[in-house]
């Protein structure tokens, strides 16, 4: 449960993580648009093994990246499976199941397999972005972008008190299994119950609590954030040549298709 | 000049819960203060009054001369810097740079003052190799020295910790008041505590306060405070370890123990007049200043 939230590789030091992450999150943000627009399964499905043989270079733990990795491969599966079978017009093949009778079709199966290859290539951007960007330097990133300073304000409290809450949740899990909580279906329900409420009392008064803890530092509904730096030389370079390197692979792709 | 000044300050909780009934709290400039009482004696209470979270409902609360009514939120906290007793309540920012900056920003500083105070504070935390790190990176420990900087950079002239020491290890607690102990000394900072850990408040406060069930029952100075074991008693805490000791050796044993030892330096040279000198082998100790 942790270690999909867990931001500790963020922080070691190598070619990516010294990158301004507001370039890095540009080309992110440009590497998500060409995948999600591509027509064809090549251009996401490259995106995809680029960013994971990166991750794995840069000696990411297989079980995180396992872990990160499996509620999109999980939709992936889902869609193709649907689509295949949900739509287009030419069968590939049918079987019966229950007195229903289901039928693969080719167009249904290309689709699928488009959208599931979308879905991995953007899920792999964002995720190789947050294995060399701490959270806050995103966040710092999306001010550059003019995201809204609300909507960033609640972001930085949400993920600085997600770390908090997991751990008071996970203290709580531990003593009702101690007490014998989670050993039939009926008590582990009753108990995750009274877990999720808990914690959802816990986050209240938490919020209370820090509330209190901002306005004597003089908070006014406004959070502060400092200055940002002009973008350096370097960053700008290689924000040019990976943007112009995204826009000619899906000019290319588009190219192909006609 | 008195720093803080409460007077027949009264407060009752919505559920009609009587939490402070008549308390006067006085404290001078540059003086080391400690409250003391058991749980659910009143002491948050009477922190969150004097820091303004709450408000009395009767009685009169001064802050450096001014009725803490008069003031503005932005001169009340650059005199008054309340550290909360679990530092996961008021480190709020992802970085440790961000949570201490978070206040000197919110003065509207200059950036270059806001770097300055947050380095300076960290400083005197002596956490400045933290200043890079995530919050939820840093230890229990760190994370008390960081939620104290982040107040520190409000550079107020009041400082008051609720339960400063609770959840550290032995060392980490001699640490925690040496460096409440150098602010006050040093910087002048006028600090006021609220515990019920007793032992090493002898070495610390210049006076004590003993709180029980929302009344004042005692002020006065350690040496004073703790020579009254039937009040200690009604207030349900205790004597420091090494005063009990001494204190059932003289009543028990028959010990003639003058006064009551409340340091281990005290209660060390006590004894060592009532031990023969013939008994005490030269050179076997270890020479202390």
């Amino acid at each position: 449960m942790f270690d999909l939230f867990s931001d500790i590789f963020t922080y070691r030091d190598n070619a990516l993580a010294r990158i301004d992450p507001r370039a890095k999150l540009a080309i992110a943000l440009a590497a998500l648009v060409a995948v999600v627009t591509a027509e064809r399964i090549v251009l996401p499905l490259c995106v995809f093994g680029l960013c994971l043989g990166t991750v794995v270079g840069l000696r990411i733990p297989a079980k995180l990246i396992a872990v990160r990795l499996a509620a999109p491969l999980s939709i992936v599966a889902v869609l193709v499976v649907l689509q295949t079978f949900l739509t287009g017009a030419t069968p590939i093949f049918a079987f019966t199941l229950a007195g229903w009778e289901f039928t693969a079709k080719a167009e249904g199966l290309r689709q699928g397999m488009l959208l599931g290859a979308r879905v991995l290539g953007a899920v792999s951007v964002v995720f190789l972005l947050s294995v060399v960007t701490p959270a806050h330097r995103i966040f710092q990133a999306l001010r550059w972008f003019r995201l809204s300073r609300n909507w960033l304000e609640i972001a930085v409290l949400m993920y600085r008190y997600i770390f908090v809450l997991m751990e008071s949740a996970a203290d709580l899990a531990a003593a009702q299994k101690l007490r014998l909580g989670y050993t039939t279906k009926g008590r582990a329900l009753r108990s995750f119950t009274a877990l999720a409420g808990a914690t959802i009392v816990h986050s209240l008064e938490q919020a209370e609590r820090t509330h209190n803890a901002m306005r004597l530092r003089g908070y006014r509904g406004v959070m502060p954030f400092g200055p940002l730096p002009a973008l350096g030389r370097r960053d700008r370079m290689i924000l040019a040549f990976c943007l112009a390197g995204i826009a000619s692979a899906r000019l290319l792709e588009w190219g192909a298709g006609r | 000049m008195k720093a803080i000044s409460a007077t027949g300050v009264h407060f009752t909780y919505d559920d009609g819960t009587e939490a402070l009934s008549g308390i006067d709290f006085h404290v001078e400039e540059g003086e080391f203060i400690a409250i003391l009482g058991s749980n659910g004696s009143g002491k948050t209470t009477l922190i969150n009054l004097l820091v303004g979270l709450i408000k009395a409902r009767a009685g009169r609360i001064m802050i450096g001369g001014q009725a803490i009514g008069e003031l503005s939120a932005e001169e009340l906290y650059q005199r008054v810097g309340l550290v909360f007793q679990n530092p996961n309540d008021q480190l709020f920012a992802a970085t440790v740079e961000e949570d201490c900056a978070f206040g000197p920003r919110n003065l509207n500083l200059p950036e270059a003052e806001v770097q300055q105070r947050v380095t300076e504070s960290l400083s005197a935390v002596a956490a400045l190799p933290l200043r890079g790190r995530a919050i939820h990176h840093l230890s229990f420990g760190e994370q008390k020295r960081v939620s104290l900087a982040g107040v520190m950079a409000m550079r107020p002239s009041v400082l008051i910790l609720d339960e400063p020491t609770a959840g550290l290890d032995p060392a980490g607690e001699a640490q925690m008041m040496q460096l409440l102990k150098k602010l006050n000394r040093e910087e002048g900072l006028t600090v006021i505590l609220a515990t019920h850990s007793v032992d090493m408040l002898p070495l610390f406060a210049n006076r004590i306060y003993v709180l029980d069930q929302g009344r004042v029952l005692q002020e006065g100075p350690s040496e004073e405070i703790f020579c009254h074991q039937e009040m200690i008693d009604r207030a349900k805490l205790r004597l420091p370890y090494i005063s009990r000791l001494m204190y059932e050796m003289k009543r028990h044993d028959g010990v003639p123990i003058d006064g009551l030892p409340l340091t281990i330096g005290e209660a060390r040279e006590q004894l060592l007049e009532l031990i023969p000198k013939e008994l005490i082998i030269a050179g076997m100790g270890e020479k202390r200043p």
